[in-house]
């Protein structure tokens, strides 16, 4: 029977949502006959998780109104579609501001945390550059966040990029040890989009405010995840993505702190939209499935976390009693159960990956999918470059099923046993040789 | 008739009351409370209306001495000495066309922003740390030698150089 179901609460929606999801799936060509079906992997999105989710059908439901027939320009004041739309745009905004603890005037509707991001870095370095000329930050950021902080470098700026520990959280002494008197911004991500590790966001914003220093956090892959709030964690910036959260692709937030009054140079110019700090038309709908997300994950979360860590551990427990030499990377304590990485030792990462394409995985996150280079945070804590290379992430949702984790489980034994029997390194370990000790030649 | 006799060159009790019913009426326009400043050199007799120096740099660069008094307020004062700006709300705290930035050292010296201040500020284009609303800045003492620069440009958009007249 079921051991992951049994010590939970009652969920009414949660056989309704399941039943919805597997009904997505089996209707799929009906509309197109003479197209001939793509290979659809069966356990699609649910290892893509910490990457990009399924939108929840509740999310779907609330958004399809305003793409159908509320369409008016929610900055329209004269007429009754505007009023419409701006009214639904509000509530949207209320119910972000009450999953983190804002009010609603603090949050600004952006198209994404990456926007967000820049936002916040380039905008409160740019407004108090007469006086200050300082940002410290992680070196296992967002790519969006390292890339806003070297382009500001460029304009002379002067950026601090904290070393973290091996278990993947910044030394507190070394972050207060940091702040300069001309330091404006200290910007630390709160979970981290590759190996789960949650910072200590609460001493943090202690630290900053007694040294007046904004801070900043990008809470993508936290918010609707795990408890926020802002006052209670001293945060002056957030960054909010719509898509990490079950929401649409292509919206997000920043929340700005009115007291005491953060202020930013505007990325973008023109009518002032957004308190003047982000211009543009706010998308109705996107905001709406924004809204809709943040309530509906502050409703599922105490449920989901605990579903979550049960089938992480799943996950985790099972491939490292079959496989060996399975390191997992991140603090194991401080950590947000849902995004586990996993480096599988003798074993070359994409190979494991290619055999592994029936569930949507990763190696390093979707933004450096392209890149050459392995993964930088995991540089960051200390793993060694071949172990880098031989790591996975797996991503754990509110949609993910057993079986899915199960199978996941299966298939990544079966292909790790697999790959190493190829593997000469593996060979050569089990014959008691210290990989350590062998000078290569190049040919 | 008071102002007749003034004209005349009436007694000093005909110029006090005089300039108690301006006072009045410029307390009228620029937010109140101008009347209880207490008076800089310790002469007890004049509790407001003493002069307080300030410069206006225009939006040009061009520095206006202006010799304001006690009470006044910012954005009035500089509109009776013809300097660019609009007051499009006419002081009521609902537009940032009065916006000027105020020298570093005089900074400190002014009250702190209204919330509704605040908001309004940040919807006022090329913001600064040290950006007020001039219809929210009364002249104490305190701001003697004070320069209040008038940015660039204001929210409207009339980049073929309109002026708009003071409202």
């Amino acid at each position: 029977m079921d051991d992951v179901h049994q010590n939970l609460p009652e969920s009414s929606t949660r056989g309704n949502l399941v039943e919805q999801r597997t009904l997505f799936v089996s209707v799929a060509p009906a509309a197109m006959p003479t197209a001939k079906p793509i290979m659809k992997p069966i356990f699609i999105l649910s290892k893509q998780l910490a990457v990009c989710v399924l939108q929840d059908p509740r999310v779907l439901d609330s958004m399809l109104p305003y793409l159908m027939t509320y369409y008016g320009n929610p900055h329209s004041r004269t007429h009754a579609y505007g009023w419409e739309s701006e009214a639904a745009m509000e509530k949207a905004r209320r119910q972000v501001a009450d999953l983190i603890g804002a009010d609603h005037r603090e949050i600004i509707f952006t198209s994404g945390a990456t926007e967000s991001n820049n936002m916040a870095i380039k905008g409160v370095a740019r407004f108090y550059k007469s006086r200050k000329k300082h940002i410290v930050t992680t070196q296992t950021e967002h790519k969006c966040v390292l890339d806003s902080c070297r382009s500001l470098e460029t304009e002379g700026f002067q950026v601090t990029y904290l070393p973290v520990k091996r278990n993947g959280l910044i030394d507190l002494k070394e972050l207060e040890a940091a702040l300069q008197p001309d330091t404006s911004l200290v910007s630390v991500m709160t979970v981290n989009n590759e190996i789960g590790v949650k910072q200590p966001i609460r001493d943090i914003g202690e630290i900053c405010r007694a040294h007046k220093v904004f801070f900043h956090t990008d809470a993508a892959q936290a918010i609707g995840k795990i408890p926020m709030d802002v006052n209670d964690m001293k945060i002056d910036l957030m960054s909010i993505s719509g898509h990490k959260i079950y929401g649409p692709k292509g919206v997000g937030a920043i929340y700005v702190r009115r007291r005491p009054r953060v202020r930013l140079e505007p990325l973008q110019s023109g009518g002032g939209q957004e308190r003047g700090l982000r211009s543009g038309t706010v998308p109705t709908p996107l905001a709406v499935g924004l809204g809709a997300a943040c309530e509906v994950a502050q409703q599922e979360m105490e449920y989901d976390h605990k579903r979550i860590s049960l089938l992480a551990e799943r996950l985790v427990t099972k491939i490292m009693n079959e496989v060996p030499d399975v390191v997992m990377n991140g603090d194991r304590e401080h950590r947000y159960p849902g995004c586990v990485n996993l480096s599988f030792a003798y074993v070359e990462g994409e190979s494991l990956l290619m055999a592994l394409k029936d569930v949507a995985l990763s190696s390093g996150s979707a933004c450096t999918s392209a890149s050459l280079e392995p993964s930088y945070v995991l540089r960051a804590i200390g793993t060694d470059e071949d172990l880098a290379h031989s790591s996975i992430r797996f991503g754990i949702g509110r949609f993910t099923t057993e079986e899915e984790v199960d199978y996941t489980v299966q298939k990544c034994i079966q292909h790790v046993k697999r790959l190493r029997e190829m593997s000469p390194l593996w060979e050569m370990v089990q014959d008691g040789i210290d990989l350590k000790s062998i000078k290569w030649t190049q040919h | 008739m008071a102002a007749s006799v003034a004209a005349r060159g009436g007694g000093a009790v005909t110029r006090r009351l005089l300039r108690g019913a301006a006072r009045g009426l410029r307390g009228a326009g620029g937010g109140g409370g101008a009347a209880a400043e207490p008076d800089g050199d310790g002469a007890a007799a004049e509790p407001a209306g003493a002069v307080v120096n300030v410069v206006f740099v225009d939006r040009a660069g061009r520095r206006v001495p202006v010799r304001g008094r006690v009470g006044d307020n910012v954005l009035h004062l500089a509109q009776r000495h013809g300097l660019e700006l609009e007051g499009a709300c006419e002081a009521s705290l609902a537009c940032s066309t009065c916006h000027v930035y105020v020298s570093q050292t005089h900074l400190d010296r002014l009250p702190a922003p209204d919330e509704r201040e605040d908001d309004l500020l940040d919807m006022a284009p090329l913001l600064q740390e040290n950006s007020r609303l001039g219809c929210q800045i009364v002249l104490t003492p305190e701001l003697e030698g004070a320069e209040f620069t008038l940015p660039k440009v204001t929210r409207n958009f009339y980049v073929d150089g309109h002026v708009p007249k003071p409202h």
